[in-house]
This record gives structure tokens, sequence and C-alpha cells, in this order.
């Protein structure tokens, strides 16, 4: 059909395309290998994990990656293809967690087999998404986002409290979540005579069902309701106007994301074998909102790569030498974008480093109580930035300092367009923020990862909306 | 029945400190609501960072052993201006930083940067000060027994100091919304940003206006927290954010007087909550409170019903 | 019987009457006309036709059942479709999918179904698709081959109307709604869309109700002209009579006034 010929907006896509680097090739190759094929490669790949370690941790850490897959699919079902944001999602993964843990404990007396509490289970979480979800359906976006938070909070308070309930017809008061203590002791998943007991049956169960899912995702995106959906999300009165009950298919977007949290759940219970209130905090709130978004809302691979980076990335976190070299090849991969030609690049990073050394000549020969030789690091790279970097004995707290001086100081950076004053500036900032790095960051992981979760988000936003593998999204606001 | 009578007047101050305080908060989230449609999730940060800003002065100005340095009136008031002072100027950082590059995309993106925000100034405070709790010697600036013994509730100078200045807050801004140029611009904005623009208004000073105030009465509920409720944390942002903006929507979202009315409205069931009900479960009753108004009136109390053409 | 039939409707928001006591009318297979100035209230027509607003007063029925009370999807369903004065299409996905999207309230698969891929759901799936392709086709070469899997911001606005109406069409209408299909086109394209809206009458057999500010697409093809002015029926009849009619010709223009001497 060539009567009008290939229009300029076709031209200009392909002509970006041959101009990207061989990556983006790469990428297209990949593409080209039909779905299902894709799907059995990642699949096969994913089961071979458990064949090439004995290492239980990394096992569970795959396993956690595979389970925060899955919670984030259903997240993204919700947020990504009905556009519903609901930010009391993890009060259903919790809720799943508790109701297997009630049912198959020591805690209720009740030892139900896992045949009849997980379909039950299922059933009732999709049962309060949709009490849920009907009770906001008549809200604004963003009341809608408020009323799931205040939910997921509650959430929190009622399993912390709710240990003496009276109940009519009981004497005494009856405690049904545990409280701080949460429930322990849960029984394991068991079908068929079989009981899971080790971490590599439950990572192959979570496989299992991971597999499960992105299939049932995917068929479902690619019918009338995920068409449905999808036209919900980019107009929802449009939606209505063509027919499509939007009304409907909200309830269904969220019934079937708070199934897929309270199945998580469940499994979940029985894996670690316990459940408290804190698992289902607000923090695996943002880390699940972070997965789907760093991956790219919509975009099934890209949310499972998502999960993966999120999920293994606080992990290396943990190890010191290994974080060191992530965080400086981190901030040189940054540094190489944004700073162009490369000679520019070369100067500010040798005026960092002869400069941080000079610094420390100076102070040492002034003032040789300011610098503490500290344990030394395992590493090549350690050693060398503890040779170069001043330690002095109150770490910590010119740590902080040194903390409050960077954060406006790279924001400003950031924003101003004088380069001269932004190359120069850069260096006495990229010497404190190693200074912040091995005197705090370095030393506190899990906070650490908490503040690089933040500024992940608002990056993100900022810089590139549709993540690592979304679509660019026109809107009309 | 006669306990309910007895204890009223007690409850109905308490409501009312309480209430003076998510006001406050709920003002800066209508504000900027009105002038954005932005959630600032990190809004509850701001008011946390007041708390500690306000403890930092008082720990200077009070020391441990020794007279004061300087008259109690005189500290509190320095406390107060440097909250407003020092939270006014983050809120404009936040809006500079995280909002502004945002402005011209879909609302999602701003929503989920307020969330990034909100938990980095968290775990920044955490990592720099500490998980701890910090407590306010608010009894070394007040004394706990100058009250006032009204009926059978006592009011306390405490709580007295917290609803006076939290209601000249309000009169102030009030004024500022109805009375001046700015206030002027500001209801322009929220009402149709563009044609504000057109008509000459300068948008952007307005928006870093608006965040500033917004901030700066934030930061004012953050030391008054500190004073009457004495305990700060890392995280009280977090639960006193979501009560302010409860209070906002219930007010009707956007609406200033709203936001005054759904503050101390919600400062009220919440004293009730715990004073009559049980005080574990208070949050749970004032998240019911707000998904009852808003299905029953999901434009909130005062607020207008939006009009959208199709 | 008539297909559409507005009996005595009154809509307010506020204190101001959008519209006032209309009684209205569409035959099968016609194509009926509103016009009347900017605010007159024709939109807000469509808008309670479609169950978007739901009138203070009066009745509207459609195929001789009651549409009051109904859900707008509901409504589609019944057989009425429609496009918008300002494009509401779906951006972000491609041409085909925004008129396979509208193909909803007519197909059934049921999540069994689709979960599981049942031979009847495929078979359902490609039905859609030739259907959108059809529909599609209605107009000519432009939103064919390529255009299939473009997105829908990609299209010029010319084509996006016309995807408009495709998407409309395939919700298997009787009645057509139209809202001023030749806003923003030059005099080519208004030529071009005023013959394909006969073409929809006479090929497709839809009835249709048109607001439409340009009198050339209205003289081509109206069977009959209903002239509103701030929610009043004002005039009634052919498109002479109407566009003669000095109530009419006083609502766009403004009255005369005589110069009195002193």
């Amino acid at each position: 059909m060539e009567k009008f010929g290939r229009d300029e907006w076709v031209a200009q896509i392909e002509g970006r395309r041959k101009a990207r680097g061989p990556w983006l090739r790469l990428a297209e190759q990949w593409q080209r290998v039909p779905l299902g094929l894709r799907f059995a490669l990642f699949i096969i790949l994913a089961a071979a994990v458990p064949l090439a370690t004995d290492n239980d941790y990394v096992i569970r850490v795959a396993g956690n990656f595979v389970l925060y897959s899955i919670l984030a699919l259903g997240l993204n079902l919700v947020v990504g293809y009905a556009g519903l944001l609901d930010l009391g999602y993890v009060a259903f993964y919790g809720l799943g967690g508790y109701a297997y843990a009630y049912l198959s404990s020591d805690f209720s007396g009740l030892h139900w087999p896992t045949w009849a509490s997980i379909p039950l289970v299922m059933f009732l979480t999709a049962l309060v998404g949709l009490l849920l979800g009907s009770t906001s359906l008549r809200l604004l976006g963003d009341y809608l986002a408020i009323v799931t938070l205040g939910f997921g909070q509650i959430f929190v308070q009622l399993t912390n409290n709710m240990t003496r309930i009276s109940l009519p017809g009981r004497a005494e008061p009856v405690d049904l979540t545990g409280g701080p203590n949460g429930i322990v002791n849960i029984d394991p998943i068991s079908f068929l005579g079989f009981s899971a007991s080790t971490v590599t049956h439950y990572y192959y169960l979570l496989l299992a069902l991971l597999a499960l899912i992105l299939i049932v995702v995917y068929h479902l995106n690619n019918s009338r309701v995920g068409r449905a959906w999808r036209s919900l999300r980019e107009d929802e009165l449009a939606a209505e106007a063509m027919g499509m009950p939007t009304r409907w298919l909200k309830l269904l977007a969220f019934a079937i994301g708070a199934g897929i949290a309270g199945l998580s759940g469940s499994v979940f219970a029985a894996w670690q074998g316990n459940v408290f209130p804190n698992n289902f905090d607000v923090t695996l709130l943002i880390l699940l909102y972070t997965m789907v978004i760093l991956g790219g809302m919509g975009s099934l691979p890209g949310v499972v790569m998502g999960a993966f980076i999120l999920s293994v990335m606080p992990e290396v976190l943990r190890e010191v030498e290994l974080s060191r070299y992530l965080f400086y090849g981190g901030m040189l991969f940054v540094l190489a974008t944004m700073i162009r030609p490369w000679p520019r690049l070369v100067l500010v990073l040798v005026g960092v480093l002869v400069g941080g050394y000079l610094l420390k000549l100076a102070v040492m020969a002034l003032w040789p109580t300011l610098v503490t030789t500290p344990e030394v690091a395992s590493s090549f790279l350690g050693r060398a930035l503890q040779a170069w970097l001043i330690i002095p004995p109150q770490a910590t707290l010119i740590g902080n300092l040194a903390f409050v001086v960077v954060v406006p100081s790279l924001l400003f950076l950031s924003r101003t367009r004088y380069t001269i004053v932004r190359l120069i500036a850069l260096i006495p900032t990229l010497y404190l923020l190693a200074f912040v790095w091995e005197t705090r960051l370095a030393v506190e992981p899990s906070i650490t990862r908490l503040l690089l979760l933040g500024v992940l988000l608002v990056v993100l936003m900022i810089y590139r909306p549709q993540g690592l593998l979304g679509q660019r999204r026109v809107e009309i606001i | 029945m006669d306990l309910f009578w007895a204890q009223l007047p007690q409850q109905i101050i308490n409501g009312l400190t309480l209430g003076a305080v998510y006001a406050l908060i709920a003002l800066g989230y209508s504000m900027v609501y009105g002038v954005l449609q932005l959630l600032n999730f990190a809004h509850g940060d701001v008011y946390m960072i007041g708390a500690f800003i306000g403890f930092g002065i008082m720990t200077a100005l009070l020391p441990d052993k020794g007279d004061p340095l300087l008259a109690s009136p005189l500290i509190i008031l320095l406390m107060l201006m440097a909250a407003i002072l020092g939270c006014g100027v983050l809120g404009i950082g936040i809006e500079w930083f995280a909002y502004r590059p945002l402005r011209s995309s879909p609302r999602l993106a701003a929503l989920i940067s307020a969330l990034g925000v909100s938990f980095f100034i968290q775990n920044a405070i955490q990592l720099t000060l500490g998980a701890k709790f910090r407590s306010y010697r608010g009894d070394a600036l007040i004394p706990p027994t100058l009250g006032w013994d009204i009926g059978s509730a006592r009011l306390s100078a405490v709580r007295l100091l917290t609803i006076a200045v939290a209601v000249l807050m309000m009169i102030g801004l009030t004024y500022l919304v109805r009375r001046t140029r700015l206030g002027r611009a500001m209801r322009a904005v929220a009402l149709d940003r563009e044609a504000a623009a057109m008509m000459g208004v300068d948008v952007d000073q307005v928006i870093v206006a608006t965040f500033f105030i917004g901030s700066a009465l934030a930061g004012v509920a953050g030391v008054l927290t500190g004073i009457v409720f004495t305990r700060i944390w890392h995280s009280m942002g977090f639960t006193a954010g979501l009560k302010g903006f409860t209070a906002a929507v219930v007010g009707g979202i956007g609406n200033i007087p709203g936001a005054m009315l759904g503050g101390f409205l919600l400062g009220l069931v919440e004293a009730f909550a715990t004073g009559f009900i049980s005080s574990t479960y208070k949050d749970v009753i004032a998240f019911m409170v707000l998904v009852l108004v808003l299905l029953i009136r999901p434009r909130g109390l005062l607020g207008a019903a939006v009009l959208k053409k199709v | 019987m008539a297909l559409l039939e507005l009996s005595n409707v009154h809509k307010h928001f506020g204190g101001l009457l959008v519209v006032h006591s209309l009684f209205l009318t569409v035959q099968p297979g016609e194509i009926v006309s509103l016009i009347g100035p900017n605010g007159a209230g024709k939109t807000t027509v469509f808008n309670l036709i479609t169950g978007l607003y739901a009138p203070d007063q009066g009745d509207i029925r459609f195929d001789d059942s009651s549409l009051l009370g109904l859900e707008p999807h509901q409504i589609t369903q019944r057989g009425i479709g429609r496009t918008f004065q300002t494009l509401r299409l779906f951006l972000n996905m491609s041409v085909l999918e925004n008129v396979m999207a509208a193909a909803y309230g007519r197909t059934c698969a049921n999540l069994a179904q689709i979960i599981f891929r049942t031979p009847g759901f495929r078979h359902e799936e490609a039905h859609i698709r030739a259907l959108a392709e059809e529909k599609l086709a209605f107009f000519g070469e432009r939103l064919q081959g390529y255009r299939f899997d473009q997105p829908a911001y990609s299209l010029s606005y010319a084509n996006r109307r016309r995807l408009e109406i495709a998407r409309a069409m395939i919700t298997e209408p009787k009645l057509l709604l139209l809202d001023e299909p030749s806003a923003g086109m030059n005099p080519n394209e208004t030529q071009e869309i005023t013959h394909l809206i006969g073409q929809l009458r006479d090929q497709k057999g839809y009835a249709i109700l048109l607001i439409e500010h340009d009198m050339n697409v209205i003289a081509g093809i109206s069977d009959r002209v209903i002239a509103l002015d701030y929610g009043l029926k004002i005039a009634e009849g052919s498109y002479h009579d109407v566009v003669t009619n000095e109530q009419v010709i006083e609502a766009y223009l403004g009255r005369k006034h005589e110069i009195r001497s002193r």
C-alpha cells in the first residue's frame, strides 16, 4: 500500500534506529527470537541456578528475586495495565501471608492442607481487593492513592494490635495475629505427599508459579480484556463511551492483582516459616513500585528485570568490597555519560585524584592527629582508597557533615549550566562523595540502599520515566 | 455515660491541640495541591525536619546543666523562626529539583518523584542522626504545671500555645490569600494556571511562594509537636503526613478553610477515639473517617464540585 | 417509529440551564444536523444521549426503550456510537488496537477462555481483527497496511478524526453521533469527510446525528437540520428552511438594531 509513500515519521524512526549503537542492535536481535523461545530460555536459565551452586544463600537470593517478580507482576497489572494507583498493594501480600499462617500453623491449631488453604487465601484476598476497589472506584486517581495507602498502614497496625479481640461466645479475648511477635512455625507447603522443606524446593515452586503467572498475564494482556485495560488507562471516559464497562474492568484488575499478591504471601509465609507485621511495610511497597517503574510499567520482561536488579543489588551492597566496585564504577559511568568529550573527564578525574592526595599530604604534615589508619581493606581498590582518602578519627560525625554538604552540592551541579564552574566545582564534590561513601554509606548498607532507592525514583522520573524496557508514553494532560 | 460528659471537655482540648497540628500540615498539602494538582508526599518529611530544626535550636540554647541562654519565650520564637526559614527553603528546594522538571509530565511522574524524595529525606535523617527517638525538653521551656482549669478539664499552657500559634498562622494565611496580591495570584493559578500566566501572573514565583508558605507551616507544626508531644524520630513524618493529607481531603482538597476544618475535625475524632474507644485503634478510626467522608461526599466537606467539559 | 427520541429534556449545571425542554427525533437511516452557536448545548445533548450526564427532566428513548439510568457502556452496547469534539483517541495504542479495543461490547470471551487460549477465543480474536481491518478499509488507503501498527499519536489530525469514526463504527451502532467531524480540516478534507458521512448512511445504513459548524458539510448531506440556541430548539426543518429562519440568523449574527432618531 505505497500510494502515499512512507511518511516522514516512519522515516525518522528508521533513521534513528540505524544510528544507535551496537547494544540496541543486539537487543533487536533478541527481540526477533520468538516469544515462546525467549520465555523458555529464561525459565531454563533460572532453573539451572540451584544446579550451578550449592550455596544456600545464593539460592535464597534467587528465590527472593522470583518472589518479588511475581509480586511486581501483580502490581504491574493494577498500575501498569489498568492505571490504578494502588499504594496498599503490600497489604494484600500481608493478608495472604497472615491468612495462610492462621490456617496452617500451631498458632490457631488449624493445620489445613495446602490444597485447601491456598485457594481459600487467594479467594479471600481477591475478595478484599474487590471490596477495597469498589469503595474507591468513584475516587479520583489521587484519592485512590491515599485511601489505598491508608489501607496499607491500617493493615500493619491491625496485625500489630489485634492480639486481644473479644468475640461473642468466647470467654477469653482471642489473639488473631500474634502482634509484633508474629506467627511462627508455619506449616510448609505440601501436596501429593511431598512437603517442601529446603530453599531449593521453594525456589522451584516459586519459579513454577512465576512461569504460570507470566503466561496468564500475557494471555490476559493480549485479549479484549487487556485492550480494554489499556484503553482504560489511556482515557477512561472514551473507553466507557466505546462500550467497555470501566467499573467492572477496574475491579477485575484490582482483584486479580490482590489475588496474585495473596498467593505470593502464602508461599512467602510457608517458606519463611513465620510472618511479622513489618514484613509488609511501606519500604517493601516502595521497593515494588521502583521495580515496576525501573523495569518499565506495562512491560513484562521489564518488570522481571526491575525485580532482578532491585533484589540482587541490595545483596551486593552488603559486601563492602563488592559494593565499592559497584559504587565507583557507577559513578564513573554516570560521569562518562555526562562529561564529554573525554579529555574533560580525564581532567576532572586527575584533578580529584591529585587534589585529594595533596590534601592528605598537607593535612598529614600540619595536623597529623587528624589522619587515622583504618583496618586494611581486602581488595586492591579498597586499599588504594584508604591510602588516598583522609579518614579522620571522628569519621561518623565528619562523614555526616560531609553528607549534608554533598547532597545540595550535587543537586546544584546537576542544574547549573556554566560548564567551567561545573567542572571545577565537581572536583571537591567528587572527593567529598567518595569520603561520604567510605565513612558512612558503605558502613550502613541497609540505610544506603533505601537512600539510593529514593534517589533512583526521582532520577528515573525526570530522565527516563518509561524505565528500562517500557514504551515512551504520550499524554495529553 | 457520665464518664463521657466528664471527660468530654478534656478530650475537646486534646482534640483541638492535635487538630491544630494536623490543620497546619493539611494547609501545606492543600495549597500545593491547589496550585500544582500534586500530592506532595514529601510534605510530611518537611514537618519532621521542622521538628528536628527546633530540636537543634533548643539543644543549643538549653544546656544540660545551668541556665538557659535566653528567656523561654525567646527560645520558642527562635525555634519557630528557624523552622519556618529552614523548612521553607527545603520546600523550595524540593520543588525546584524534584517537581519542576516534571511540570509537563503526567501526574503520576511527579507523584512517584514525591515518594522518592520522601524516602530519601527520611533515610538521610536516619543516616546522619540515627534511628532513636529524640525528646524535646518541653518542660524546661514551659513548666508542665502551668495551666488553667476549665471545669473538669485542664488547659495546660503548652496546649494553649500550640492552638494559639496555629490559629495565628491560619489567620495570617487567610489574610494573605484574601487580601494580598500574592494571595490573589495564588488563587488564580489554582483555578487555571495557563490563564493566570496569560494574565501576567508569574506562575513560577507563585508556586515557589506556595511551597515556601506551605512548608513553613509544616515546620511550625513540627516544632509545636515537639513541644507538646515531646518525642521526635525520623519516620514521624510519614504517619503525620498521611493524617494531614486525610484532613486536607476531608475538608476538600485545594480549599484552605477546608484544610483547617478538616484538621481540627480529624484531631477531635482522633482524641475522642483515643479517649473513649481505644488508643491502639485510633489510626484505624481516623482512616475509616476518611473513607466514610470520601464515600458520602467525594469532594470533601467544603470542596467545590469539579466540572469537566467533555 | 423513531430510532432516537428525546422528550422534554432539561439539564442544568448549577444555576445554568443548558438544555431546555428539548424535543428531538432521529429516524433510522437519516442524517440530522444539529447546529447553533457555541455554548448552545449541542455537545451536552450528545452527553445526555450517551449517558455521561443524566437529564434533570424528560425522557430519552432509543429503539423504543428508555436510556435513563443506564451506564454509558450499556448505552453504547444498545447501538449508539460517538466521536468527540476534542479527539479522545487511545494515543499510545496502535491504530488497529484502537479499533479492536472498541469491539469489546460485541464480543464475549470470558476469563477462562482467555487464560487457556481456547480455540473459541482464538477464533473470536481473528474475527475482531478482521472486523477492525474492514472498518479501517472504509477510509481508503490512509489507515491501511503499515499504519495498522503505528501508535495513534503519530497520525495526522485528519487521520485521527477518521480513526475515531472507525472506532465508533466497530461498536456496530444503529445511530452514530458525530461531534464536529470536520473541525480543523481544510476544504479538501472537509469535502472528503462530507462524502464519507454520506457513504456511512448510504452504504452502511447508519442513522447519524451530526454537530457541525461548517455549513458546506450540512448543506451537502443533511436530511434535516435542527438549530439550538441557549439550550432551546429554535428551528427545525430542511437546510434551506432553517438557514433562512430569522431567529437562527439572529442567534449567529445578532439582531439588527434600528437606528432611532431623537
